[in-house]
This record gives structure tokens, C-alpha cells and sequence, in this order.
């Protein structure tokens, strides 16, 4: 059973002691992603329409750098600043998630790190 | 009689808590604070091992082992690493990790304190802050482990 640490740099650094996500027995456990834009390690500039888009990127690069994608991800956590943004999230994560979305648990959050407005992480199993 | 369904209640869960299928293992240790509510200590299935949130409650005297931070997440650490020694895993077969903190300005500290248990190929984690915790905690760790073999 190998462990693999995935990285890439289609996905911000991490910013802790954490691995962006851990390949393992194909499955894919991908840290918690905030708007933050590789290049800079900046947030995105934005809404939270915005800030979705980046967060749900950054998870499809890390996915993409573990050999699968968005649509095989069976479940997600959406942390949200403020439950405010819960049907502009939702707009923006739809388009993402088009066929069969994964389970999805949402909550507000009482702040997030780097003063994001959403965080997402997921777990996926690469196809056989 | 209240006391009575208490340990009616307490006979139910611990029955509930130790029925063992092929696809869902209880995985239960008196070596950590036992649960504080109708859930495991962790579940094992599908080669998996789910940890229930730990806060940072000493075992011996079911009380909250320090009033700040990193003491917590010490013990919050502490109690999942012996959840996972009594599953036969260690900190090195955790995949994902969820950190809850009442204040993010406890970031830096959580990290250095969380570094020491998670040295090589640390896993996926998200962080958040939350309103509160049970207890009154400053965090709360859970955690998913991949079983050996």
C-alpha cells in the first residue's frame, strides 16, 4: 500500500503542515481549497461566485495532479463565511458538478483562513 | 429511575456501539475520554478508519487538560493517536484530517503543536473556525485513517 503525497502546482502550496491531498488505495483525500490563486498564494479578487470558481479549481487541479477529476468525487464539505452566499455558491458549484454531484454537507463557518468566504474539501476514488 | 434509563440508555449504545458486521467495525479504547453523546470513538469499514472529532480532554480526569490551545491540541492529538494504536494504526495512516478552531488566530500555534504529530507526508486537512465547541474547547481534531494490509 503505497502513500502518495500529491502536489502540483495547479493548486495553491499548502500553507500549513498538510499535503494538498494524500493518494491512497485510489482513493483521494483533498484538503480544504480557499480562493487562493496558485501563482500568487493570493485570494482571489471577487464575490463569492468568484472565490467558488477558484476554490473548486484548485481542487480539480490537485485531482487532476492525483490521476481523476471532479466526477469522481462522492463527497464534499462547503464551509461558507456567510450562509448569505449559499445560492450564489450553489450557482457557481452546479456548473461543476453537472451530472450526479457528490453528497455534500454546508455549513457556516465562523471565519475561514485568510478571511475566505468558502472553503471546499472533497474525497474521490480514481476510476479502476 | 432516571439514573435507571441512563443505564438502560448507556446499555443501548454501548450494545449499539459494539455489534460487529463485516462492513462496520466499532473501534472503541477506555484509554481515550469515551464518547459524550450516541457515536464511537471511531468506525472502521471499507478498509477505512473514521476518528470522531477529539477535543482536548484527558482521559484520566475527563476534563479539558488545559485552558489554552496548544495544551488542547496536544490531548486532542494524544486521544487520536490512541484511538488509532487501538485499531493498530498510527499518525502515519491518517489520510484527512478536519481541524476546528473557536479562533483562527490560534492558527500558527495549532500548526506547530499538530507539525510534531504529522512529520513525513502529512495528510490532507481542512481548518475552519467555529462558533463553539462541546466543553467549551478550542479545538476539535477528527480524522480518516487508511487500515494496514
Amino acid at each position: 500500500m503505497t502513500r502518495y503525497v500529491v502536489a502540483t502546482d495547479r493548486a495553491p502550496r499548502a500553507i500549513g503542515p498538510y499535503s494538498q491531498a494524500i493518494l491512497l488505495e485510489g482513493w483521494v483525500f483533498c484538503s480544504g481549497q480557499i480562493a487562493l490563486v496558485p501563482e500568487t498564494g493570493e485570494l482571489v479578487a471577487g464575490d463569492v461566485r468568484a472565490q467558488t470558481e477558484r476554490a473548486l479549481e484548485n481542487l480539480a487541479g490537485v485531482l487532476g495532479a492525483a490521476g481523476c477529476g471532479l466526477r469522481d468525487v462522492v463527497r464534499t464539505t462547503v464551509y461558507l463565511a456567510d450562509m448569505a452566499d449559499f445560492t450564489a455558491m450553489n450557482e457557481i458549484y452546479a456548473r461543476y458538478f453537472p451530472e450526479r454531484p457528490p453528497a455534500r454537507s454546508t455549513i457556516q463557518a465562523a471565519a475561514l483562513p485568510r478571511g475566505g468566504r468558502v472553503e471546499i474539501d472533497a474525497i474521490a476514488k480514481v476510476p479502476q | 429511575m432516571r439514573r435507571r434509563a441512563g443505564w438502560i440508555a448507556a446499555a443501548l449504545l454501548a450494545a449499539a456501539c459494539s455489534s460487529q458486521t463485516p462492513v462496520r467495525r466499532p473501534r472503541v479504547t477506555p484509554a481515550a475520554p469515551t464518547a459524550v453523546g450516541p457515536y464511537c470513538q471511531a468506525i472502521e469499514g471499507a478498509g477505512l478508519l473514521f476518528v470522531s472529532g477529539q477535543i482536548g480532554i484527558d482521559p484520566a480526569t475527563g476534563e479539558l487538560s488545559s485552558p489554552e490551545t496548544r495544551g488542547q491540541v496536544e490531548q486532542a492529538l494524544k486521544n487520536v493517536t490512541i484511538i488509532l494504536e487501538a485499531a493498530g494504526l498510527t499518525c502515519d495512516d491518517v489520510v484527512k484530517t478536519t481541524v476546528f478552531l473557536v479562533d483562527l488566530e490560534d492558527y500558527a500555534g495549532m500548526n506547530e503543536v499538530y507539525a510534531r504529530s504529522f512529520k513525513n507526508a502529512p495528510p490532507a486537512r481542512s481548518t475552519v473556525q467555529v462558533a463553539k465547541l462541546p466543553k467549551g474547547a478550542r479545538v476539535e481534531i477528527e480524522a480518516i485513517a487508511m487500515m494496514r494490509g
